[in-house]
């Protein structure tokens, strides 16, 4: 990082079914606990990045720069980053470029998503603009099919068994209980996942991430100070649709953007202690695992094993939030709300270095974050 | 992407590519796919194609990875301008479909929809030439009135079930009844065979699955293949005919009616498309001259009393 870039406040709404607010009170809500809890004022904001995906079919609304800019008096410049599930980690991205040009000092980042004003068809078709129009669509496929091939493929490779899947989810709810801003605050058994309702061969409906409405809200700055730093911002990009790859059970994004935000925060992996991952579906998250180096192929499923009997010598803590899965997904603000959560983690257990890792449709876009705790 | 015709027009320009055998490289079965395509489970695969491009693709079955499969044209969907948008969707390519080497012998094939005649034109063809032909027995699950006829043999659907899988069963359908009972029916492998011992020529009074199962089992050459369509110049007047013929027989309740028009909706639509699979379609529209012409192509031995002796 050119400059050092310090978490200056953060907050967030709970994420769940929102049916008594609109986008704009979901964003007004995560924008007041932001600035709330930074010592800085609404006016010290120089700019705003606002990461969202379906404002257009979820609310009928675009223009969300304007619309955010407006819930500030003092109306600062605001842009609008779209990248699918990605948009949040993009949106950090983009207001650090922002902030190492010296172009601002105090950047609002918002994500935002409502998604259940509308019927859950909708959404899923709307989610599906994250893939690949041409190729990926016509079929009739949607997000649970992209990673259902995914992980029937997986599963032939590396002999994974769909019981060992299940230990996936039940990880991330256990640790969604802890999380008051969780949606599914409820522990899960394995055998649970593996009874539920099948989605898309071989996942199941406890393998996805649910459709959720929330705002998260980080304040960036140069000028005020925090105790957490924005060690590394990397993004990277695969092909949108699966049939330009030559593997579908390892997403190089991920492995791209890794790879740069370690360099960038000049640290080992093994400094990392935190992760918090995209595990938009249980297969997710343990190719997510592999990637960014933590295990090897075919053996993420040995960390959530060791996660899932809270072990102690688990290469790297995962999703100690809930994830997707335990918190919920609102597309766009999952990106934010990780790095919230990176952020309580480090200083909770007074680590140093913790990771968010975000990905956009099948991992087309992947966005590294590393952040610093200096009283560690 | 929205379905319009621009849409669906540039999708119609790639489609030949799509046209190639190709290799299973993940499948998954959709359990609600979107509206669009249709409220049944849908399967889905990364399909690899022999030209090493990779596409996704519906597939007709959920599919082990490394099968081979193959491409055919489906309708996908219609869209709200009423525009019929096709795709590829893939079919495994059959292990077992491996058409006999050697030629077995001729089957005598008389297809077409229900209410044709095609019974009346096939018992008088079979009683003219009862010293060569004889009738292949179909086996059929469940009795219909009809079952005490001669060349219907009944048999429990455990029973069929046992044949079908010890591979006794060369061809088998869905039978059209009047109830809601599944209910099947096909050719046994011994009923051919016995009647080719015999020396005869095994005749088939059939409907299109049968024929093309029989032409896979024993190969499209050992088929001598005859369609009969009602007459009529459209597919309209083929209809009512069919109707008119199917209500005057007065042995079918309304439903089974319904149900037998739909099938021989679909089965026209066969005789049009697939004509690779009839030496040649008669149109029934006299009785004498139709058994006449079928009669010739009959191959009788040299000493029959029948004449003219075949042409073919």
């Amino acid at each position: 990082m050119q400059r050092d870039i310090f978490l200056a406040g953060a907050g967030q709404t709970r994420f769940g079914e929102h049916w008594d607010k609109s986008l704009r009170d979901l964003m007004n809500e995560a924008i007041d606990a932001a600035i709330t809890s930074s010592p800085c004022t609404a006016l010290d904001i120089d700019m705003i990045v606002i990461g969202n995906m379906l404002g257009e079919i979820g609310s009928d609304q675009a223009h969300l720069g304007s619309l955010t800019s407006a819930l500030l008096p003092h109306r600062p410049p605001a842009i609008r980053v779209e990248s699918a599930c990605a948009s949040g980690s993009l949106a950090l991205h983009t207001a650090c470029a922002f902030l190492e040009s010296g172009r601002a000092k105090t950047v609002l980042v918002v994500g935002a998503e409502k998604m259940t004003d509308v019927s859950a068809d909708v959404i899923a078709e709307a989610l599906m603009g994250a893939a690949d129009a041409e190729e990926d669509r016509p079929a009739g496929l949607t997000f649970p099919g992209i990673f259902g091939l995914i992980a029937s493929r997986y599963m032939y490779e590396y002999g994974l068994k769909r019981d060992d899947l299940s230990i996936v989810s039940a990880v991330h709810h256990a640790r969604a209980k802890e999380n008051p801003y969780a949606q599914f605050r409820s522990e899960i058994s394995p055998e649970a996942v593996s009874r539920s309702t099948l989605v898309a061969d071989p996942l199941r409906l406890l393998d996805c991430s649910p459709i959720s409405d929330g705002a998260a809200a980080c304040i960036l700055s140069t000028q005020h100070q925090s105790d957490i730093r924005i060690a590394a911002s990397q993004i990277a990009v695969d092909t949108l649709s699966l049939v330009h790859r030559p593997s579908i059970t390892s997403f190089s994004a991920t492995k791209d953007a890794a790879e740069k935000a370690l360099q960038e925060a000049k640290i080992k992996l093994s400094e990392i202690r935190f992760l918090e991952t995209h595990d938009c579906f249980s297969i997710a998250a343990l190719i997510n695992v592999e990637d960014l180096g933590f295990a090897d192929p075919g053996h993420g499923i040995s960390v959530y094993r060791r996660l899932f009997e809270r072990k102690n010598d688990a290469p790297v803590l995962v999703n100690e939030s809930g994830g997707l899965k335990g918190c919920g997904h609102p597309v766009a603000a999952t990106g934010i709300k990780q790095i919230i959560d990176i952020a309580k983690v480090l200083r909770r257990d007074g680590e140093r270095f913790g990771m968010a890792h975000n990905f956009g449709g099948a991992a087309a876009t992947c966005g590294v974050h590393i952040l610093e705790h200096s009283h560690a | 992407m929205p379905d319009t015709s621009p849409v669906a027009h540039r999708a119609q320009k790639k489609l030949s590519h799509k046209l190639q055998n190709g290799m299973v490289l993940a499948c998954t079965t959709l359990m609600h796919p979107p509206a669009r395509v249709g409220r049944h489970p849908r399967h889905i695969a990364l399909i690899q194609l022999e030209d090493h491009t990779r596409i996704i693709a519906s597939v007709t079955s959920p599919l082990p990875i490394g099968a081979p499969v193959r491409p055919r044209m489906r309708l996908q969907t219609v869209n709200e301008e009423g525009l019929r948008i096709y795709d590829v969707s893939f079919e495994p390519v059959q292990q077992k479909a491996s058409p006999m080497l050697d030629f077995p012998g001729y089957i005598l094939a008389l297809t077409g929809p229900a209410g044709v005649g095609r019974t009346t034109v096939g018992r008088l063809l079979l009683h003219m030439t009862a010293e060569v032909t004889e009738e292949v027995p179909i086996t059929r699950t469940c009795p219909r009135k009809t079952a005490k006829e001669k060349g219907t043999h009944c048999v429990t659907k455990r029973a069929f079930t046992e044949m079908k899988q010890k591979g006794e069963i060369v061809a088998m359908a869905h039978a059209v009844t009047d109830t809601d009972e599944e209910c099947w029916c096909g050719y046994r492998a011994s009923d051919i065979e016995r009647i080719w011992k015999k020396g005869k020529l095994p005749v088939v009074i059939t409907e299109t699955h049968l024929l093309q199962g029989l032409a896979s089992h024993y190969g499209r050459r050992s088929l001598l293949s005859f369609g009969l369509l009602p007459p009529g110049r459209s597919k309209r007047t083929m209809l009512s005919h069919l109707l008119r013929r199917l209500l005057k027989s007065g042995e079918r309740s309304q439903e089974l009616v319904k149900r037998s028009l739909k099938q021989a909706e679909r089965e026209l639509a066969f005789l049009r498309d697939r004509k690779d699979l009839f030496d040649r379609i008669f149109v029934n529209g006299d009785l004498q001259t139709v058994v006449e012409s079928l009669r010739k192509h009959v191959p009788m031995p040299k000493d029959s009393r029948y004449n003219p002796p075949a042409r073919s």
